[in-house]
């Protein structure tokens, strides 16, 4: 009787050990997300009603910052430049990372080299990769040079932001392919064998039976692709060095609201645009998982 | 939450497969042996070649290009010529010298290291406890690490700018600092949840062999759970030390204005601004940019596939 009221309270005080060393080991990670994850969440809802400089709360100001937002005609340029850019990108990518996955997915000779060249873009920063496309696309550069023009791509108003949708599309459709990849090689190869013996030709086989099977890959890959490019920014603010030109054609949300914080110091007002843009996406998210969540059922 | 994320997926598993000499499933090899469409198949197999080829020139040639540019004198750079007359490495010298990118250079390998190191000991110390110790409210804690996943960068702008102007209670100025930089990144939620993953996979003999010996918990984690964990660790050191590396907007908030402490894509950026039209050196500053992450990627592609697809199984 004693020996066991002893073991059992040795495993109860091991119990306790265990809990106490857990908690001790997640405490920094935890603490980290808290202070810089979590916090700068609240605070930014917070300023938001607020008219908040440098020096802190200047006025209490409501909703008043957002309904200054709903007339702000800049920050309608950017949501529209945005929403433009992801409304053509991310079809694209998704497309494009598609194909290149289900061509490299095959049994190619040189496969592995395929698929670390079209990944290779992937891996450049943004700022050597913009560096290099403005050198590509300047009016005396190569593109020019090759296709007979004098363009100066990045400089016209016309062709700027569409420029920088060209350079994202290249640069991050390797990344997309290699999701794709994943997802497809977790389709098992019966369904293939059935269909082979069905006598399905290879692009109904596609349609009819990898394209349906991808969705999750679909949901990852479109929730991802679209996440980034309504934040798209470095390239934005790198050919335009960050006043979002020429006449505002490549002002994303997110320049504009780099250029309320740092430059105008218009703390609450950024704030509020920070907040509308995780409101934006987290609806996206939602909505995408919801079409995604209805193919499954169907 | 946990389900919600999608599962990592299994990165090029294939790779692995075909290293072993197997043929991993897809919809190419099925076709092939049904009799009658060698022929068809042979037209087919070209035709994916040349356009293989072709997309391939086409994500190679501005890669070629500045390279090629990067070796080129000035007045030569201005041409179309394919290859330099007289290849130097003259722009790569005037670069790190003249231009300070070997500074730049070495403040993007310091800020990388560092944050990689604290992401690689944080991530694997809490992943570990995620996956293996019990206590009360650990779902509920992992659920919120999983949810600061969903909260955009900038939306922390102003609240981190200001947050690292005047750090509460200590009163520190750490905007400008590299520690300013090093605090907010100190672990991602994506390397903890890899490694919670990749560490629910392992055997619990291990553990149990080693408590039999007598090893607390740090050690155990020291000594039998990093030592199994390599391709987890590998993984986030190239997806952690290639983030940091690239990153433009986090240290172009913090060290805006001050120089000295830039990182190569600022000082590309900068550089830009200042003297568009020096295009080798440029160029050049840009390869400087590229290679180290090639290289990383070259070196520890096998691990970090390993890593992703084991993480991707349990996902």
């Amino acid at each position: 009787m004693a020996t066991e009221a002893r073991t059992e309270r040795s495993i109860g005080s091991e119990r306790v050990r265990e809990a106490l060393v857990g908690y001790a080991f997640v405490f920094l990670p935890l603490a980290s997300f808290l202070i810089f994850f979590f916090y700068p969440l609240g605070y930014a809802f917070y300023i938001s009603y607020f008219d908040w400089g440098p020096l802190g709360k200047i006025e209490t100001l409501g909703l008043e910052n957002y309904r200054d937002l709903a007339d702000d005609e800049l920050f309608h340029k950017a949501l529209k430049n945005t929403l433009r850019y992801t409304a053509v990108v991310v079809p694209c990518q998704m497309a494009l990372g598609l194909t290149l996955a289900v061509v490299v997915n095959q049994a190619l000779r040189g496969r592995t080299f395929f698929r670390a060249a079209f990944y290779f873009p992937s891996l450049a920063s943004s700022a050597a990769i913009t560096a290099v496309a403005l050198y590509i696309l300047a009016s005396d550069g190569l593109l020019n040079a090759l296709i007979g023009t004098d363009k100066a791509w990045f400089a016209e108003s016309g062709t700027a932001l569409e420029s920088i949708m060209g350079l994202n599309i290249w640069t991050t459709s390797g990344t997309m392919m290699l999701f794709y990849l994943a997802a497809l090689q977790a389709i098992p190869t019966d369904v293939y064998e059935a269909a082979a013996i069905d006598g399905a030709k290879s692009w109904r086989t596609f349609w009819r039976i990898t394209f349906p099977l991808l969705k999750p890959g679909h949901f990852f890959v479109g929730v991802v692709s679209v996440i980034g490019s309504l934040q798209v920014f470095d390239q934005a603010f790198i050919v335009s060095g960050g006043g979002g030109g020429p006449n505002y054609s490549t002002m994303t949300v997110v320049l504009y609201l780099y250029n309320q914080a740092i430059n105008d110091v218009r703390f609450g007002y950024a704030a509020a645009v920070g907040v509308i843009l995780f409101a934006l996406i987290f609806t996206l998210t939602v909505v995408q998982r919801l079409v995604f969540g209805r193919m499954e059922a169907a | 939450m946990a389900s919600e994320l999608p599962p990592i997926p299994p990165v090029i598993a294939a790779e692995e497969l075909a290293k072993k000499g197997e043929v991993p499933p897809g919809p190419g090899p099925v076709t092939e042996g049904i009799p009658g469409r060698e022929g068809a198949d042979k037209i087919r197999r070209t035709i994916t070649y040349v356009v293989l080829a072709a997309v391939s020139l086409l994500f190679f040639v501005p890669f070629f290009w500045s390279i090629s540019t990067s070796l080129k004198t000035l007045p030569e750079a201005a041409g179309f010529d394919l290859l330099p007359a007289d290849p130097s490495f003259r722009a790569y010298r005037e670069a790190i010298t003249t231009f300070n990118f070997g500074r730049y250079f070495l403040n993007s390998v310091f800020l990388a290291s560092v944050v990689t190191g604290f992401n690689l000991f944080l991530a694997s110390l809490g992943g570990y406890a995620f996956a293996r110790l019990r206590f009360p409210g650990r779902e509920v804690l992992f659920f919120l690490v999983l949810g600061t996943l969903m909260i955009p960068h900038e939306l922390r702008l102003v609240p981190v700018f200001q947050m690292l102007s005047e750090f509460p209670v200590t009163h520190w100025n750490l905007l400008g600092s590299y520690q300013g930089y090093i605090l907010i990144n100190l672990v991602g939620a994506t390397n903890l949840f890899l490694m919670r993953q990749y560490f629910l996979t392992i055997p619990k003999d291990y553990e149990e062999a080693a408590k039999l010996d007598g090893a607390g918990y740090f050690k155990t984690y020291l000594r039998v759970m990093l030592p199994l964990a390599g391709p987890a660790l590998a993984a986030i050191t190239i997806l952690t030390f290639q983030g940091t590396w690239n990153d433009f907007f986090w240290p172009l908030v913090i060290f805006l204005g001050d120089e000295t402490k830039y990182t190569l894509p600022l000082g590309i950026n900068q550089f830009r601004s200042q003297y568009s039209t020096q295009w080798p050196e440029l160029m050049s500053a840009s390869i400087l940019a590229i290679l180290p992450i090639f290289a990383l990627y070259v070196f520890f592609q096998r691990y970090f596939i390993a890593g992703i697809t084991s993480a991707g199984v349990k996902g």
